[in-house]
């Protein structure tokens, strides 16, 4: 009962967040009555957002998001997560191929949103490509800095245990040290990969929630964008929460 | 020399150092001479304990012993084999534990055996009765982060004898321990030690710590270190801290300890260790 009680009380702090932003924009509303073009009521937005719901328009477009950030994903820490585990591991490497991340790194996945479509065209194979963007660098760095970051001293306990090799060492004792890093590079790579599909769903969609916004934008419904950035702000969070749970039961680290 | 047997150079048990000595070349600066030439010889089921002020050498000595670090010049042999690399022949206990928190207590404990491929029911069968050893039983499924520090240095104790190495390195084991709990795990180790007969190479900076449980003291002088005092400890166990042999045999250290530390400090103020 306490664990259900405390994760009832994490969500107070939500909901007042949310109660204090209805609060703000229906104030704003008051004051500078806005065209409902340009600022929908709050309660105008809600009820778009049941519309969606009762038609259940809105799952459609969920569940594509969802499933394109989740491929992307998982394809970015299959790659990022082996290049991080070398990268951390060994100098050589990491000299010739941090320069190439680093350069890489600041260029928003909006940038490639022109070379997503010369390469993969506007199917889904460009949409999963900007995500994989998005999600590709923080699973690396995470990975690479838990692996510099293990204790010295875990590595000579590892040697003068039996670990004589580094395979060994590394599978024993490097990995399992370094695995709270990754699994935090795992989280926030979600959270920026959901962040992203707005730019994935720019091209060509023909469902997601990203879709859902630019689709209202160029139809003047502005209340459209506005249920869609609530479903992904609340989206958001409740991933967020469900990846701190799991992180927090095969995790031996402390969560952040 | 036949090259069939260059690899054991002494038949002696026990750890030989000879002549072994330690520069360090940092990489913007001039080298620093950690060690110099340094002998001494350790007998098999020898407790000696190295003392020294600190940034002497003595850590850097140790991790020579275990195959952590090279020497520049000079060998250590152990059981007549001379030390390339860490190996779980030598066990080590170190200040800050260095316990596994992704596994648990028992699985802390059998860490080595498993890598030595000890069959499991026989793992299990050593894992428990060290576990017992150190009063630890009722804690084998317990995460190392909710142990006391006291329980974590049992833990990595447990760890290191249950390999059954043929010596133990140990660097301020105790270190990082209150007053209470130090005193509780010396006896323990005492015990341990008494019971396993292991040799065992302790580094320390509290003469009283070295007196309760080493049978020979070496006093390592301050940078570049070398052997200042090499003597037998001839006291019977338990060592009382509070009688005249202890605390005149205490004292004559701690005399030879202060001049050190007032060189290292460069003056000749007499400073002395509070411990």
């Amino acid at each position: 009962m306490p664990y259900l009680r405390r994760q009832l009380q994490g969500i107070v702090p939500y909901f007042l967040a949310g109660l204090a932003i209805i609060v703000v924009w229906q104030g704003a509303i008051e004051i500078l009555h806005p065209s409902a073009a340009i600022l929908p009521t709050p309660g105008a937005t809600a009820s778009t957002l049941w519309n969606l719901i009762a038609t259940g328009e809105l799952f459609t477009h969920v569940f594509a998001s969802l499933s394109r950030v989740l491929l992307a994903w998982a394809l970015a820490a299959v790659v990022a997560i082996p290049l991080g585990l070398i990268q951390g591991s060994n100098r050589r490497f990491e000299s010739v191929f941090d320069p190439v991340v680093e350069l890489f790194r600041p260029i928003s996945p909006l940038a490639w949103i022109p070379l997503a479509i010369l390469w993969f065209g506007i199917g889904e194979s460009g949409k999963i490509f900007i995500i994989f963007i998005a999600t590709f660098f923080p699973i690396l760095l995470n990975t690479v800095s838990g692996v510099k970051s293990v204790d010295p001293v875990m590595i000579r306990a590892g040697r003068i245990l039996g670990c004589d090799t580094s395979f060994k060492l590394f599978a024993k004792v490097i990995l399992p040290a370094a695995m709270p890093t990754i699994l935090v590079g795992l989280r926030i790579a979600f959270g920026t990969g959901w962040a992203a599909i707005i730019a994935a769903e720019l091209v060509a969609a023909q469902e997601g929630l990203g879709f859902l916004i630019s689709d209202g934008m160029e139809i003047l419904r502005s209340d459209l964008v506005l249920a869609g950035m609530v479903v992904i702000g609340i989206l958001g969070v409740m991933i967020d929460s469900v990846f701190r749970l799991a992180g927090r039961k095969v995790n031996w680290g402390a969560q952040p | 020399m036949n090259r069939v047997f260059d690899k054991a150079e002494s038949s002696a048990k026990g750890i030989l150092i000879k002549n072994v000595s330690k520069v360090f070349f940092p990489a913007n600066d001039d080298p620093v001479e950690a060690l110099k030439p340094v002998n001494l010889d350790i007998a098999p089921g020898e407790f000696v304990a190295v003392i020294g002020p600190s940034g002497c050498g003595k850590s850097t000595l140790l991790n020579i012993v275990a195959g952590f670090e090279k020497a520049t010049a000079g060998s250590v042999l152990v059981d007549g084999l001379r030390v390339e690399k860490p190996d779980i022949d030598r066990g080590m206990v170190f200040q800050q534990y260095a316990l596994f928190p992704w596994l648990n207590v028992q699985q802390n404990v059998e860490f080595g055996l498993k890598q030595m491929k000890v069959p499991p029911e026989e793992r299990q069968e050593i894992v428990s009765s060290f576990l017992k050893l150190v009063g630890l039983s009722d804690f084998a499924n317990a995460r190392i982060d909710s142990l006391s520090g006291g329980m974590k240095q049992r833990v990595a104790l447990a760890r290191v004898f249950c390999t059954n190495p043929s010596v133990i390195l140990m660097d301020e084991p105790f270190g990082a321990l209150d007053a209470l709990t130090r005193s509780m795990l010396q006896k323990e180790l005492l015990s341990i030690w008494q019971e396993y007969e292991k040799t065992v190479m302790l580094i320390t900076h509290s003469v009283q710590e070295a007196l309760v449980l080493a049978n020979r003291i070496v006093v390592i002088t301050s940078r570049p270190g070398k052997v200042k005092l090499n003597t037998k400890v001839d006291l019977p166990y338990p060592r009382d801290p509070k009688s005249a042999e202890f605390r005149e045999l205490e004292s004559e250290i701690l005399e030879q300890l202060t001049d050190e530390i007032a060189k290292s400090y460069g003056g000749n103020s007499k400073v002395l260790i509070a411990d």
